[in-house]
């Protein structure tokens, strides 16, 4: 006994250890490194799948969020035109009645005043023709009369004021 | 409501505290006078069931019986012992995984993901996957040997064999055949790597003798050339020099480890010799630490010399990768 024995160098010992270990290695690659390295991955992959659903779901309602300012948006928009026109439509039918009503009162004043008009002419018609009719009595009492000079100047007179007195009646 | 104030110290009545300091105490002084310094100094009549024989230490690990003209050792068994109870405890961990771990399987995940990311950290995130089991069942094995040797009763159980008594089980470690054993694999793990992603050149790194052979050849066809030879010359014996840095390579991982487990079962058994019963814990603390470091240097170390013989490959495109190299060396240092 000496040298490398002394330690215990054998290579029958050695040679089963390695063997020990290779079988160890063999082993727990089957039951521990498989399902461990599988556990992580599908862990891994978990956590990132729903960290990539998490993503996904917040983009949604973001894009849902922003959809639904921008229909509130055209709908205060679209109800603010609506009252536009309304505004506009009921300015303009007051606009149009407002005419119509001075059309109407200007067509009412034009026609009084040709009635008045009318009247007027018929009234001094009227007159004129009850005027001959008196300037012919008058001449017709003159003539049954047979005036004198003196007596037809009054006559006339009194024609005429009779005359400027219907006038002025 | 407030807690009610505790009395005492440890949470302990102090009659309790007492007792118990009381017991410690009477155990160092039985056990310190039990020992070999104690009986030295006063010479006392104990019982003989408390002294503590001299213990007798091998380094060469008794052979217990043959099967078949093949010796089985302690440490053989104390192997296999270690086997048996990783594989059937990870079997038990993993045969229902899952997705949210129940607290064993957190220790498990946590022990075998930390030497993961170990691996991912130095060797990058594809060679890292690659390296992971060789890498964690040195580290496992290397470990578990060493702490399961640790167990009170693992080395008390003795049989009789050839007139003399040894222990039927020996921390495998401390078996100069497990380490080398361990080394060897290491060894060949990393020239496999090393082959596979570099092929021949990976050989032709320790037996550099091509180019030397090439230019002595020249100068019988007349082209003498003094520098080329010289450094072909050199380059061959550089060759060399790896080549003998791989074997002792393999010896230091052996002799660290072997040294280490030799050691601290020795320092086991003279402190549990020297004075018995009462300090041997102390021991065992530093012993369960100092198989941690060894197993983690064994694994650790295996590792970088596989991830440089991967990626000299990658430094003969890329010369950057060169301080890499040196970064990964002083880790390993």
């Amino acid at each position: 006994m000496g040298g490398i024995s002394e330690l215990g160098i054998n290579w029958g010992v050695l040679v089963t250890q390695i063997v020990t270990f290779v079988i160890l290695l063999v082993l727990l690659r089957v039951v521990a490194y498989k399902p461990l390295m599988k556990m992580l991955d599908e862990r891994s992959r978990r956590v990132k799948d729903s960290l990539e659903q998490a993503e996904a779901v917040k983009a949604q309602s973001a894009k849902t969020e922003e959809e639904l300012k921008k229909q509130l948006e055209q709908a205060g928009r679209e109800s603010q035109e609506r009252i536009e026109r309304a505004i506009k439509a009921g300015e303009e039918i007051k606009t149009k009645a407002q005419e119509d009503a001075k059309k109407e009162a200007e067509g009412l004043l034009v026609r009084a005043r040709e009635e008045i008009k009318r009247e007027r002419d018929e009234a001094v018609d009227g007159v004129r023709r009850e005027f001959a009719d008196l300037t012919v009595l008058a001449a017709g009492k003159v003539i049954e009369k047979s005036l004198d000079k003196k007596e037809h100047r009054e006559l006339i007179d009194k024609v005429l004021e009779e005359s400027t007195n219907l006038k002025k009646n | 409501m407030a807690e009610p104030k505790k009395r005492g110290c440890l949470g302990c009545s102090l009659p309790i505290v007492i007792i118990v300091a009381i017991v410690a105490i009477g155990i160092v002084v039985i056990g310190f006078l039990a020992g070999p310094i104690g009986q030295a100094m006063f010479h006392l009549d104990l019982p003989s069931w408390i002294v503590v024989e001299k213990p007798a230490i091998h380094l060469a690990a008794p052979h217990l019986f043959e099967i078949g003209g093949f010796p089985i050792t302690n440490t053989m068994l104390a192997g296999w012992f270690t086997v048996i109870f990783l594989v059937v405890g990870s079997w038990l961990i993993t045969r229902r995984m899952k997705i949210v771990p129940n607290r064993i399987q957190v220790i498990f995940e946590f022990l075998l993901g930390w030497i993961y990311d170990l691996c991912e950290s130095v060797a990058g995130k594809e060679n890292g996957r690659k390296f992971f089991p060789v890498v964690c069942t040195i580290f496992l094995f290397v470990a578990f040997n060493a702490w399961l040797s640790l167990i009170p009763g693992f080395g008390s159980i003795l049989v009789g064999g050839g007139g003399h008594e040894y222990e039927l089980l020996r921390g495998a470690n401390t078996d100069l055949n497990t380490p080398l054993a361990i080394a060897l694999v290491s060894c060949v793990f990393v020239a496999f790597y090393g082959m596979k992603s570099i092929g021949f050149s990976w050989v032709k790194q320790y037996f550099n003798f091509g180019p030397l052979l090439r230019s002595i050849d020249g100068i019988f066809r007349g082209k003498l050339n003094f520098m080329d030879i010289f450094s072909n010359f050199v380059n061959a014996f550089v060759g060399g020099l790896e080549f003998l840095s791989m074997l002792i390579r393999i010896i230091s991982f052996t002799f660290r480890l072997f040294g280490n487990m030799t050691a601290g079962e020795i320092l086991v058994v003279i402190v549990a010799f020297l004075v018995p019963m009462a300090m041997s814990w102390v021991v065992y603390g530093f012993e369960l630490f100092v198989g941690f470091i060894q197993a983690l240097v064994f694994a650790g170390l295996t590792l970088v010399f596989v991830t440089m013989a991967v990626a000299s490959h990658e430094g003969e495109s890329h010369e950057n990768k060169n301080t890499e190299e040196k970064e990964l060396l002083k880790e390993g240092t």
